[in-house]
């Protein structure tokens, strides 16, 4: 078990050639033309925040932002209500994070093609009570995060690494 | 592990564990239909769980208004969707928070939150997006490291404030830490704070120069004095921001300290019994006093203290006053002259000598109140290894670590550079105080943090701001709440709407002549309307004209004063214009969100919560007990069962007796003397078919006591508890009625003393 909660981060090639600022409308023309699928209900402002989660996009079942954490910025996907019964967290997390990331590839407003890579990816479990951020719950997490990058994205090969202190959520890097 | 509730047994308090079991029960009762949207909208309110814009379930998009399809139809409260995301207001006693609790808000941003904790300005911590759902986790999460979201909102007393700097201040008198943290816990849940029309406010402050308590615009101030070496208060009633600002008039100007929690509770009580409740806009107590007027005011409140209960609680905490004394880690040190620029620019604002030798004070500065969960967990480990393992929230809504020895202040301040969080300008123009505005608040009318924001990044471009105008300090209300507190700023903003063209278009209200000093000593008056996006040129022309026109070392009020508002007003006016649609549409949305302007979204506020009146909310508890009573049984366990049930007939019979005695206290037997004496002998309670029969069956289950153990007398009991908490509702709306001619005004939860 690895809990209904789970934050995917891709991060960017590169630092962004926009402006943080320049996500706002692009976030509310998703809401307006229902591009995720899901409940979108409002776009919130923290580019004023250091290192913090940039622009959101608050939906009902998940969130999707252009954050900033690590001063390395990223499109985090963030599920916060539970999936379907059958649906994989994770596999679902990942392919949702990839196609918020291709719809941005395709607005001009915000970048040109592939501004986020698929080499590097930041997973999250904030879900602290049924998994810790220990090494027992890493070994358990692993052939899951495994088969769920080979099911989202197929053709690369990931290596994982456990990440952050004790009190932090499950944190894995994925490295292709 | 399969919840939090197993999780952390044993960890809770127990009546805080309990109070959190009866919400979770709510929920479900809510989702069944069985609590009515209202009741239930107060009940959450008084647990802390706020609304958000947009959860009447629609939103303009710039274009037109859409319907939000939340999943269910469930509701929350009135015109409220129940799967809406919602705020979680969480009360931080005169802002202090340990580094564990700390820590655990930063996890609960991570898990049901948007990753932002939110420092409010009156030193609490919101969470924002949160679904109802998950509250009651949210809450036991809290209750196990020592916090109660209870009556953080709602019409109840809310956080009691203090100044930040209380205990470790040069100018104050004394330590308010202690007494404002008593009374936080004395008034918590107590009977003569349920029945308020709105909500109650209450500050401490050491000193009576110092703006930091601003006990002058809270419901009640209490200042420290020293009178022939005994400790005491000035106390100031009536005080408030809103829409119409009052400067609380002073109650006493000096209430010696074990008489301070009695006059509070009396003021409570005449509150609730006073005050009004029909007309949400002229509640608070400032409109009770000012009808009465203060003379008045303290009679009817000498004479309620009379009536008072002798409690305990009113001076037990006195014979420790040391308990919320803090430790400091490391021993005082000396702080270094020099180092690099960039540190020398942080220290000039954002540390404070402490009265302490060796000690200072680090002010954190944070962009709008806001920081992450990662700055979080960075700012208490900085807690730990350099203060005493505490920080305090501020009205500014920055936090400050107190305890760290002059000679660690480098190191503080690298760590905090570390964090993102080393800004400098603690207090100064460029840390503008803001109210949630459009962005979450069901009243935003304009995009108050939106302009904070913009202000914030005008502000901090090198030589933008004269070094005469360095310490201005600017508030933004994003509506007539003035949760912002713009009225006692230097230059004050509130937002507004005006329509330009047929068109809706942003602006603020610029309010000038506040004074954020002597405890919010004045409040400003609005001189001219301006759009948003002209709002930055409009703080450019003030700050320049104050540095040029400034003569000596004037006070920006005093240099308002001394010009005049005529001459200020010429010096705005060139920047209120709006330019036509067609010309620069830019004028025609707000800062920071792209969507054509428009005041369509705003909804009902919760600020004043729901006129609930104590009645009801007993009778709902009863209803709910009736309920636990229910699955008690389904569960063989009868006796549980029993006594649940009888529980719900004497929570009933409290909830009406205390209509003509407001001391009755939660005990059986004072219970059932009180029914009897006002309910029973007067026959008010006889059913006009059965008479009698339902305050029999109360009656007689009290005098039979705990039952047999059996299913059959707990079945028994339910049905008749059932059938009383009718009659009870029943005996109610009789006694509003009878109420209704005299009162002039009928109204659910009308005073019974009018």
């Amino acid at each position: 078990m690895i809990g209904d909660k789970v934050s995917v981060k891709l991060f960017a090639k590169q630092s962004l050639e926009a402006p943080l600022e320049s996500y706002i409308p692009v976030f509310h023309q998703w809401i307006r033309d229902a591009k995720l699928n899901e409940l979108l209900i409002d776009v919130a402002d923290y580019t004023h925040v250091p290192r913090g989660i940039g622009v959101l996009l608050v939906g009902h079942g998940s969130d999707v932002a252009i954050d900033q954490g690590e001063d390395r910025p990223g499109l985090l996907f963030c599920r916060k209500r539970a999936l379907p019964a059958g649906a994989d967290l994770l596999t679902d997390a990942l392919r949702r994070a990839v196609q918020a990331a291709e719809l941005l590839d395709a607005d001009p407003a915000v970048h040109g093609p592939k501004a986020f890579g698929k080499g590097e990816i930041l997973i999250r479990f904030p879900d602290r009570l049924h998994v810790q951020n220990d090494e027992a719950s890493f070994e358990r997490a692993r052939p899951l995060v495994l088969r769920a990058l080979s099911e989202a994205l197929p053709g690369a090969t990931y290596t994982l690494r456990r990440e952050g202190e004790a009190r932090e959520p499950l944190t894995i890097r994925a490295t292709a | 592990m399969t919840s939090w509730k197993e999780k952390l047994a044993g960890t809770v308090r127990e009546d805080w564990d309990k109070e959190i079991d009866v919400f979770q029960t709510q929920i479900e009762l809510k989702k069944q239909g069985k609590i009515e949207d209202r009741v239930f909208a107060e009940t959450r309110l008084r647990r802390g769980a706020y609304g958000q814009r947009y959860d009447n379930g629609q939103r303009h998009d710039g274009f037109e208004t859409k319907k939000l399809a939340f999943p269910t139809t469930h509701m929350k409260g009135p015109e409220t969707f129940f799967d809406a995301p919602g705020m979680m207001r969480i009360k931080i006693p005169f802002g202090r928070l340990s580094s564990h609790q700390l820590e655990v808000q930063c996890d609960l941003a991570e898990e049901y939150s948007d990753q932002i904790l939110h420092v409010t300005t009156r030193q609490d911590i919101q969470l924002h997006f949160i679904h109802l759902d998950d509250t009651p986790d949210l809450m036991r999460r809290l209750a196990a490291s020592g916090i109660t979201t209870r009556e953080a909102c709602g019409n109840s007393v809310r956080n009691v404030t203090a100044c930040q700097y209380a205990g470790v201040c040069h100018t104050e008198t004394f330590d308010v830490t202690p007494y404002a943290d008593a009374i936080m816990y004395f008034l918590l849940g107590h009977d003569d704070t349920m029945d308020f029309g709105r909500k109650f406010k209450i500050a401490f402050s050491g000193c009576h120069d110092q703006p930091c308590g601003l006990t002058n615009f809270h419901d009640l101030g209490a200042t420290a004095v020293i009178k022939d070496g005994q400790r005491g208060f000035r106390v100031v009633v009536g005080g408030g921001l809103g829409a119409v600002p009052h400067a609380a008039p002073v109650y006493a100007e000096f209430v010696p300290e074990a008489e301070l929690f009695p006059l509070a509770q009396a003021i409570c009580r005449v509150f609730g019994k006073l005050g009004e409740k029909a007309n949400r806009s002229r509640a608070r107590i400032k409109f009770l006093v000012k009808k009465l007027g203060i003379a008045e005011f303290i009679r009817i409140v000498e004479e309620e203290r009379k009536n008072l209960r002798p409690d305990p609680r009113w001076t037990a905490f006195l014979s420790d006053l040391h308990h919320t004394d803090e430790t400091p880690g490391k021993p005082g040190s000396a702080r270094p002259a020099s180092g690099s620029a960039e540190y020398l620019a942080w220290a000039k604002h954002n540390v404070r000598p402490q009265k302490q030798d060796g000690y200072a004070v680090v002010l954190v500065k944070l962009p709008l109140g806001d920081f992450t969960p990662l700055q979080g967990r960075g700012l208490a480990d900085i807690a730990r290894d350099y203060g005493a393992g505490s920080v305090r929230l501020t009205a500014d809504q920055n936090v400050i670590i107190r305890w760290v020895p002059g000679g660690d202040v480098p190191a503080v301040y690298a760590r905090l550079a570390a964090l993102g969080l080393a800004e400098p300008g603690a207090e100064t123009i460029s840390d503008i105080t803001s109210c949630p505005g459009t962005d979450t608040c069901k009243l935003g009318i304009s995009s108050s943090r939106g302009l904070a924001g913009e202000l914030r990044r005008h502000l901090s471009v090198v030589g933008t701001v004269p070094a005469a105008a360095e310490d201005l300090h600017i508030k933004c209300s994003g509506c007539f709440n003035s949760c912002g507190q713009h009225h006692v700023a230097d230059l004050g903003f509130l937002g507004v709407s005006r329509n330009v063209g047929g068109r809706r278009v942003p602006h603020f209200q610029f309010v000038v002549g506040g004074e954020w000093t002597n405890n919010a000593g004045n409040y400003g008056l609005p001189i001219a309307t301006v759009p948003s996006k002209r709002v930055p040129e409009v703080v450019d022309a003030m700050t320049k004209a104050f540095a040029a026109g400034r003569q000596g070392q004037e006070k920006f009020r005093e240099w308002i004063e001394r010009i005049g508002k005529r001459e200020v007003k010429k010096l705005v006016d060139p920047f209120t214009d709006v330019p036509p649609y067609d010309v620069d549409p830019s004028y025609y949305s707000d800062w920071g969100d792209p969507r054509e302007y428009t005041i369509g979204d705003i909804g009902v506020g919760e600020c004043a919560g729901e006129v609930v009146s104590f009645v009801e909310m007993g009778l709902s508890a009863a209803e709910r007990e009736l309920f636990e009573a229910q699955v008690a049984l389904d569960e063989k366990q009868a006796q549980r069962a029993y006594d649940l049930g009888f529980r719900a007939m004497l929570n009933a019979a409290r909830a009406l007796a205390r209509e003509f005695n407001p001391n009755v206290a939660d005990e059986r037997e004072e219970i059932v003397a009180e029914f009897k004496k006002h309910l029973f002998d007067t026959q008010l309670f006889f059913d006009k078919f059965v008479g009698p029969k339902f305050a029999h069956f109360f009656l007689r289950a009290h005098e039979a006591g705990k039952g047999d153990g059996s299913a059959d007398a707990a079945r028994t009991m339910i049905e008749e508890g059932a059938l009383f908490v009718e009659a009870s509702h029943a005996c109610y709306q009789k006694m509003l009625a009878l109420r209704a001619p005299a009162a002039g005004a009928p109204a659910a939860g009308a005073p019974a003393a009018e």
